[in-house]
């Protein structure tokens, strides 16, 4: 078989087998850690009758594996049952509904990350900056890369949102894109310096390689160099940073959702673990573990289109 | 040498002496509330100002940076000590047991471990720490593995590590008698940046609303400086300043272990 169509079969099943696994930790952990998970829906005042009743509803009452298979062939079938709160309401639905808002964001995130990180490792790799403003570089990357998003992203938005009011606040319903580009942007900032790193890095191992040299001789001017010739042979390290930056990205998702109380993914969880809609909390956090897998595959197939290396596996 | 590595521990002493002796000195226990002050500036009587509900936010910091800096060392540690044997056993015994492990490990520190943590969270009914560190050691064990793996991959062909076999030992005489003593200074590296991490992590968490129940948490007070972002800066400020001080100074603290 194929290379490239090998690599890609083993990734899928692995996806496969990470969401299964995901979904299990999530229903084992609902119905085996102690606690009722119906007394965790209802309060400690519920009468007997409410709690059979929620039993029955969330089929809590029949066998654990019974309830497995039955978890299972929703999961495949998309259909975990209503959600708990808004009887009538399929839980994939509200999942659904919430996953578009957080693929955007993250999307336009990644777009901005990597667009902005490979930008300024080019800038820093090439003869247009002297050494000093070159290691400054550097050392911003690391200092971004380590900043944690929790603490910058409010006070970044105090400070451009709240007082010098230049962008507006991401959560306002009339912010539209501005408010998108301004979420995204936050949410980019620790990844673009993570892939300025890797990318800075790798375009010093080819910065002395022949084939720059010989570009160069022809009369290519240096962002040709760099851009055309340069940079098609780190690509690599680049999309596999963006993919395990994937996961930090999601995470950072939910926080920002939080505090702009933008609709999306995060704040479904958020509300379906306060409200324990278990139904949906299931299908939440199994949709954002899909979202990853579906991404991180996305990064192997473009290797795989991009890199003829990676197909021969010589990469 | 010695001198520039003492140095790094220099940032995360400070931290910890400082929050102890706020903590100590504090005259009211953290988090004690008093509406009348709510939200009141910086002060010679509460020299970090008041929060929400009046919460003196100097005792409620210092303290919550010490129950942040207890929990990242346990949750580092427990990492270290789980993966670092199993990264190596697994490159001893090679074959298919390294390949999973390795795309393990590449799964696992890719993974969004914040939505897991939130998803097993949601089983208890207000989170703890122990239910917290728990959670966070679920993927802490990843990292360590992946450095332990690399290493003992040149490692195993040592002559130290063949003579060994050579003599007769077993694969876990090898293994915690010749192979994980010589692992530690560089898997050691690895504890800083976990703890750090957790620190923040342990923020995110407390700042979607899944804190310990007590509530004495860095992610508490950003939430707080959120919500009263106009009125009141000064809580978001001090928040956000203590979460990059900690994990900072935790950063900087794994350094020391990297010189040798």
């Amino acid at each position: 078989m194929n290379r490239s169509l090998r690599l890609l079969l083993g990734r899928a099943v692995e996806a496969l087998l990470v969401v299964v696994g995901l979904a299990s930790l999530v229903f084992f952990a609902l119905r085996l850690l102690p606690g009722d998970p119906a007394r965790l829906v209802l309060g400690d005042e519920a009468s007997a009758g409410e709690l059979a009743r929620v039993r029955a509803t969330l089929h809590l009452d029949e066998p654990l594996l019974a309830q497995y298979g039955r978890f299972l062939r929703g999961l495949f079938t998309l259909d975990l049952g209503d959600s708990f709160r808004r009887p009538g309401t399929a839980a994939m639905e509200r999942v659904g509904a919430a996953l578009l808002p957080t693929a955007e964001l993250a999307t336009v995130a990644v777009g901005l990350g990597a667009t902005l990180g490979v930008g300024i490792a080019v800038l820093a790799s090439g003869p247009w900056l002297p050494p000093g403003g070159r290691r400054w570089i550097d050392r911003a990357l690391i200092a971004v890369a380590a900043a944690p998003l929790v603490a910058f992203a409010p006070v970044v938005t105090w400070a451009l949102a709240a007082r010098l009011r230049l962008v507006p606040l991401p959560g306002d319903p009339d912010a539209g894109a501005a408010g998108l580009l301004f979420a995204g942007a936050l949410l980019a900032l620790p990844l673009a310096a993570h892939v300025g790193r890797i990318a800075r890095a790798s375009l010093a191992e080819v910065a002395r390689a022949p084939f720059l040299a010989v570009a160069g001789a022809k009369g290519a001017r240096p962002l040709r160099v760099w851009v055309v010739h340069a940079l098609p042979a780190v690509v690599g390290p680049i999309v596999t940073t963006v993919a395990t930056q994937l996961g930090a990205l999601l995470g950072g998702a939910v926080v920002l959702e939080r505090m702009f109380e933008r609709w999306g993914l995060g704040t479904l969880i958020l509300e379906a673990y306060s409200t324990r809609d278990l139904p949906v909390l299931e299908g939440a956090v199994v949709a954002a573990g899909l979202l990853f897998v579906v991404a991180q595959a996305l990064g192997t197939a473009t290797l795989l289109v991009i890199d003829p290396r990676a197909r021969s596996g010589r990469a | 040498m010695r001198a520039r590595r003492v140095l790094d521990l220099v940032p995360l002493v400070l931290v910890l002496a400082a929050s102890a002796l706020a903590a100590a000195l504090a005259a009211e226990p953290a988090g004690r509330l008093d509406p009348a002050r709510a939200w009141s500036s910086p002060s010679a009587s509460s020299i970090l100002g008041c929060g929400e509900a009046g919460v003196d936010l100097l005792p409620l910091v210092a303290s919550a940076e010490l129950r942040a800096i207890a929990l990242a060392v346990a949750v580092a540690l427990l990492g270290f000590s789980i993966g670092t044997p199993l990264g190596a056993a697994a490159a001893l015994v090679r074959g298919r047991l390294e390949r999973g492990v390795d795309r393990a490990c590449d799964l696992v520190q890719a993974f969004p471990s914040f939505i897991l943590a939130l998803a097993v969270l949601s089983a208890v009914r207000v989170p703890s720490r122990v239910h917290i560190g728990a959670v966070f050691a679920l993927t802490a064990w990843a990292p360590f593995a992946r450095l332990a793996l690399a290493q003992t991959r040149v490692l195993r062909d040592a002559a130290f590590v063949e003579a060994a076999v050579a003599l007769g030992r077993g694969r876990a005489g090898v293994l915690f008698g010749h192979v994980v003593p010589n692992l530690l200074g560089v898997v050691a590296v690895q504890l800083g940046s976990t703890a750090a991490a957790i620190v923040v992590s342990e923020a995110a968490l407390a700042f979607v609303g899944l804190g310990p129940r007590d509530g004495v948490s860095l992610g508490g007070v950003l939430d707080q400086g959120v919500a009263a972002m106009l009125r009141a800066p000064h809580v978001l400020v001090v928040g956000a300043v203590a979460v990059f001080v900690t994990s900072g100074a935790m950063l900087v603290a794994g350094r020391a272990a990297a010189q040798r």
